[in-house]
């Protein structure tokens, strides 16, 4: 196992370099960080031209910024991934990406890391549920509940989740979920209950958003591999062997039947992610997706290819994390 | 035929009108229909029938396994107490305690995630208040009983790591955890090997020796039958309809479908010449149940009132009158015909059936299947004219058209990092030479694994050689690009083991078989008028050209890929497994139809097999391969009549012969442990590890010559080599 999860990491570091070398080709040669500086009226003097681009590393080739991007070897200390640094922004001297971004993320992983383990979680009990009782009443309503979740596009069911807030704060006359906003900040400093209430207001509707889809992916998954488990022949021998129901179920179906779902969980993390760009912006949340459409705005190459090259990471990362977890649920996977 | 007299302390199992019904959107199906029967204790009893004759789902509803949506009537008393619809709770401690199951195929039945101890275990703590230590120990114990080595080590591996014959014995080892009075064994070697299949019986019988519990046997195979049981019953169309001793049934059948079944089987025991007499049609479909008795539409005595009646399970007496037998007389011969009185003692299955080739697809009457005959026949003429066809018997030594020289192919084992270096390889075919002369049937036989259908890929040009050469007409064909290969094609065929798979779902039958003319623009205007022709040839309907393979039964659409292998004229048919994915009544009109193939088109077969009863039915010559390599060669006659390789003997003496005499007294060679891996093969003869002659005969110094000598293939005399330092010839049959 120990030898497994070392070359799963090992392996894991050239897909890292690959996936660098494409965000920063890809966000080089999609536009002009300058531009909106030349556009100014009046027009800005040459000289202030060629001083931005200099802080921007602009007169410089696009290897050696691609080197300068990663090491920060011959920067001016503001640039460099290796050192921490995500590079200098067009949206002014003061304007640090990396503190940005990280600030960002927290706000994001609340959201999206919830919403996930919600997801995962509900997508089992229902995919077992369903499978357990299939062509059952319950399993069509869950079925059709999938269905529906997946036909909807996220920033519609979003709009819509948030009209339905809207609604009900007005019925009941309060405030019961806010429908604007993160709210990170608004109970700093009150007692923890407060501060416990405060985001789960925030919270609820859009983990709810970004919750659904995947559930509905996920279920539905958990639900076919279930049933190929239950019919297989060694459940039929955990029976015969004189095993009760719900042991059988437990120990030998539900075991064997999670190791499909770790890779389409796995799978599922870019499109949560993507999810929660759209989630965020309909919500105002201050997150990550709020951070890449104004880094996008502002032409903000260096932002730009923080944000890609994180999310490359993260996915990366809970391909890892299922790889391992194959690992441990199928040992024919770790002897290898 | 059961009474409540039938319950005494002597009975073990008693099922009672058993009948199961699945829901489906044609209406319910019948799968199983009112079986009865009864099991003594520590007595053997084998249910036979062809797929879909409802034998499993019989056990299944025994052991209370069924979907939930399986509607399951009648009675199943388990020492005298009815265990059919208990709860979870009451039936969970019955299931495994008293009665236990062994599935057919060994290697989805123990569960991947879990070592085989902790599998086990399992068992034994489902039913007793031990320890884990204990259920460990007792893991341990049941692992030796049923034979096999190192059990500690095996104890912490998972399935994965064992081969199939393992696994079935750990099965079998959970199945006696518990000391069952009753153990269902289904199928419980189909899918091995032969040599493993004599292993894995004979720790099915160390388990009933260790248990004495009774053994209810499902099978196909009545080899197996014939060696293990004391009684059988026999189902057709989820009936029983014949049971009884063993001897009585295999020696006088009272049912024409158990005749019928002996005819069909070819035999290891009987000579070359007799011709396979064939069951025309298929088992009945579930969704459409014939009227009267479900045998009557294949069956040649059948009568006005075997389609409206349908008869019941009688005794019949010598005078020839049909009574029912004595109530709790379990042993009592019984049959399920109206005319069973007509089956005498010498009747043989060809006094009744038709050794014929045709299928009986749209033949409705035997007279219409004399019509069919004929036009196969005439189609057979119109072919010869049509195409090159045969040509004048040849004089002498007949022409070598294939021939193979010191064939080697590798496949290279890559590591499983990102570099995927070549870190060896496995020798999948090592050093084979053969020789296909015209009009001749070559046989490949070997156990799995043995490279025999590589090597029938590499006659092909199918599969790159690693080195070596091969020849067709004296044309090298290796190196030749697959344009050049394009216009030999077209007289070397193949035809695919498994008829599923090898037809294209969404093309018509015509269309199937007319694309290899498309292909090589033999036939531009005419090829309609070729697949009819070809259609009939086969054996049939050619009216039937429109339909597709989902529409055809396992046997005709093998029909349909022969139709399609010859519609090139070919010289060469090479036969990978042909008839193993189909029943044996089935398999012997495809039999029956590639051997007068052969006759009228005087086409040459290369015919890769691992059923040595099939194999000495059609071949003319054999190559025994183990491990990628040929081990023995002969004619037909002298390979069968005077093996002299200790694996050829070992492989004609682990084939179960359906005679339940000649099966308990033959003389038996056992070979030992599994087929050692390709990649890293024993030096010297490949045999030796499992060699019984190595082990039991040979001194010391005999056998460092096995250990450190590669043998290498000796004449004997006409033809005859085999491989082997110490080979001598053994009668076996």
């Amino acid at each position: 196992m120990l030898v497994y999860t070392v070359r799963r990491i090992l392996g894991a570091i050239p897909v890292l370099v690959l996936a660098s070398l494409l965000t920063f080709v890809m966000i080089d040669v999609s536009g002009d960080p300058l531009a909106e500086l030349r556009m100014q009226t009046p027009a800005p003097t040459e000289e202030v031209i060629q001083q931005e681009s200099e802080r921007l590393y602009l007169d410089r080739s696009m290897p050696e910024r691609y080197w300068l991007w990663i090491t920060g070897v011959g920067g001016n200390g503001d640039i460099g991934l290796l050192q921490g640094e995500f590079g200098p922004s067009t949206q002014g001297q003061q304007y640090e990406i990396g503190p940005a971004i990280a600030e960002r993320l927290w706000t994001t992983l609340r959201l999206v890391g919830i919403a996930m383990m919600l997801a995962l979680g509900l997508a089992i009990i229902a995919g077992c549920v369903s499978a357990m009782r299939q062509y059952s009443k319950l399993d069509y309503t869950l079925t059709f509940i999938g269905f529906l979740c997946l036909a909807m596009p996220t920033f519609w069911l979003a709009g819509i989740v948030q009209a339905s807030g809207v609604e009900l704060n007005q019925l009941v006359g309060g405030q019961v979920f806010n429908t604007i906003g993160d709210g990170r900040y608004n109970a700093e400093g009150q007692p923890l209950w407060d501060q416990f209430a405060n985001a789960f207001a925030h919270m609820a509707l859009p983990t709810l958003v970004l919750m659904l889809t995947s559930f509905a992916q996920w279920s539905r998954y958990q639900r076919t591999s279930m049933l190929e488990v239950l019919n297989s022949d060694y459940v039929r021998l955990a029976r015969a062997k004189g095993l009760r129901n719900k042991t059988v179920i437990r120990r030998h179906a539900l075991r064997t039947a999670l190791i499909p779902l770790t890779t389409v969980f796995a799978l599922g993390v870019a499109g949560i992610i993507d999810g929660a760009i759209l989630t965020e912006t309909v919500f105002q949340w201050r997150g990550l997706g709020d951070f890449f459409i104004t880094a996008v705005e502002n032409n903000d190459s260096y932002a730009l290819m923080g944000w890609l090259l994180l999310s490359g990471v993260l996915v990366i990362l809970a391909n890892l994390i299922a790889d391992l977890l194959y690992g441990v649920l199928d040992p024919r996977i770790r002897y290898e | 035929m059961t009474t409540e007299n039938t319950i005494t302390t002597d009975t073990a199992l008693e099922v009672d009108a058993l009948s199961v019904t699945f829901p489906s959107d044609d209406g319910p199906l019948p799968a199983v229909r009112e079986v009865s029967y009864t099991l003594r204790r520590g007595e053997a009893l084998g249910i036979v029938g062809e797929s879909g004759s409802g034998k499993s789902v019989t056990s299944m509803a025994v052991m209370g396994l069924l979907p939930k949506n399986a509607k399951v009537e009648g009675s199943v008393r388990l020492m005298g107490e009815e265990i059919l619809g208990l709860p979870d709770k009451a039936i969970s401690e019955v299931r495994g305690q008293k009665i236990a199951m062994i599935f057919q195929d060994p290697l989805t039945s123990l569960n991947p995630v879990y070592t085989i101890g902790y599998q086990i275990a399992e068992a034994v703590l489902a039913h007793n208040a031990v320890g884990k230590q204990k259920a460990w120990e007792r893991s341990r114990e049941l692992l030796e009983i049923v034979g096999i080595p190192s059990p500690d080590q095996r104890l912490r591996q998972y399935p994965h790591e064992l081969s199939g014959g393992m696994r079935q014995r750990v099965v079998i080892a959970i199945a006696m955890a518990n000391d069952p009075d009753v153990i269902i064994a289904d199928e419980p070697t189909t899918a091995l090997d032969v040599t493993v299949q004599a292993q894995v019986l004979e720790a099915l019988q160390s388990a009933r020796r260790e248990t004495g519990a009774a053994l209810v046997l499902i099978t196909h195979d009545l080899g197996v039958v014939a060696g293990q049981v004391e009684r059988v019953a026999v189902m057709y169309g989820g009936r029983i309809v014949e049971s009884g001793p063993v001897e009585e049934v295999f020696y006088r059948p009272r049912m024409p479908y158990a005749l019928g079944l002996l005819g069909s089987l070819p035999r290891l025991d009987e000579a070359r010449a007799e011709r396979l007499t064939p069951i025309l049609g298929t088992p009945p479909s579930l969704v459409a149940m014939p009227q009267g008795c479900t045998f009557a539409p294949r069956c040649p005595m059948a009568r006005e009132q075997c389609h409206t009646e349908e008869p019941v399970l009688l005794r019949t007496l010598d005078n020839g009158d049909r009574v029912p037998a004595q109530p709790g007389d379990a042993d009592a011969h019984v049959a399920a015909c109206h005319f069973s009185d007509e089956l005498r003692a010498d009747t043989r299955p060809e006094d009744l059936f038709r050794a014929t080739a045709v299928d009986t697809e749209g033949v409705e009457s035997v007279e219409e299947l004399d019509e069919a005959e004929a036009s196969v026949a005439g189609a057979a003429e119109g072919f010869g004219s049509a195409g090159e066809g045969p040509e004048p018997e040849p004089e002498g030594e007949p022409e070598v058209l294939l021939r193979a020289e010191d064939l080697v192919k590798n496949f290279p084992i890559r590591s499983k990092g990102l570099l995927k270096r070549k870190v060896g390889d496995v020798q999948a075919v090592s050093g084979v030479s053969l020789e296909l002369r015209e009009r001749e049937t070559l046989a490949l036989v070997g156990e799995s694994g043995c490279g025999k259908s590589t090597t029938a890929r590499l006659l092909l040009n199918l599969v790159r050689l690693t080195s070596g050469g091969v020849s067709y007409m004296g044309k090298p064909l290796q190196g030749l690009t697959d344009k050049q290969m394009r216009p030999l094609r077209r007289d070397l065929q193949i035809v695919f083991q498994d008829p599923f798979a090898s037809l294209d779902p969404r093309m018509t039958v015509a269309d199937i078989i007319a694309e290899p003319m498309l292909i090589h623009r033999t036939r531009n205007g005419d090829a309609k008028k070729r697949v009819k022709e070809l259609l009939e040839l086969v054996g049939l309907n050619p009216e039937h050209g429109s339909r597709y393979p989902h529409e055809f039964s396992g046997g005709q659409r093998q029909r349909i890929g022969v139709a399609r292998a010859l519609s090139l004229n070919p010289k060469v048919l090479v036969l990978d497994e042909p008839v193993s994915a189909l029943d044996v009544s089935i398999q012997a009109g495809v039999i029956n139809l590639l051997e007068d193939l052969q006759e009228e088109l005087g086409l040459s077969y290369l015919f890769v097999s691992h059923d040595l009863s099939v194999v000495k039915h059609i071949a003319d010559r054999v190559a025994v391969m183990y491990l990628g390599k040929i081990v023995e060669t002969a004619t037909t006659e002298q390979l069968f009549e005077a093996p002299a390789h200790p694996y050829t003997q070992a492989l004609i003496s682990a084939i179960p012969l359906p005679d339940p005499v000649k099966e308990r007294t033959r003389e038996r060679i056992v070979v030992t442990g599994d087929v050692p891996s390709p990649a890293d093969p024993p030096s010297g003869c490949r045999f030796r590890t499992r060699c019984p002659k190595f082990a039991n005969e040979l001194s010391e110094a005999e056998r460092s010559k096995c250990v450190d000598q590669v043998p290498e293939l000796r004449e004997r005399g006409s033809g005859h080599r085999d491989a082997c330092h110490y080979s001598e010839v053994v009668e076996l049959l």
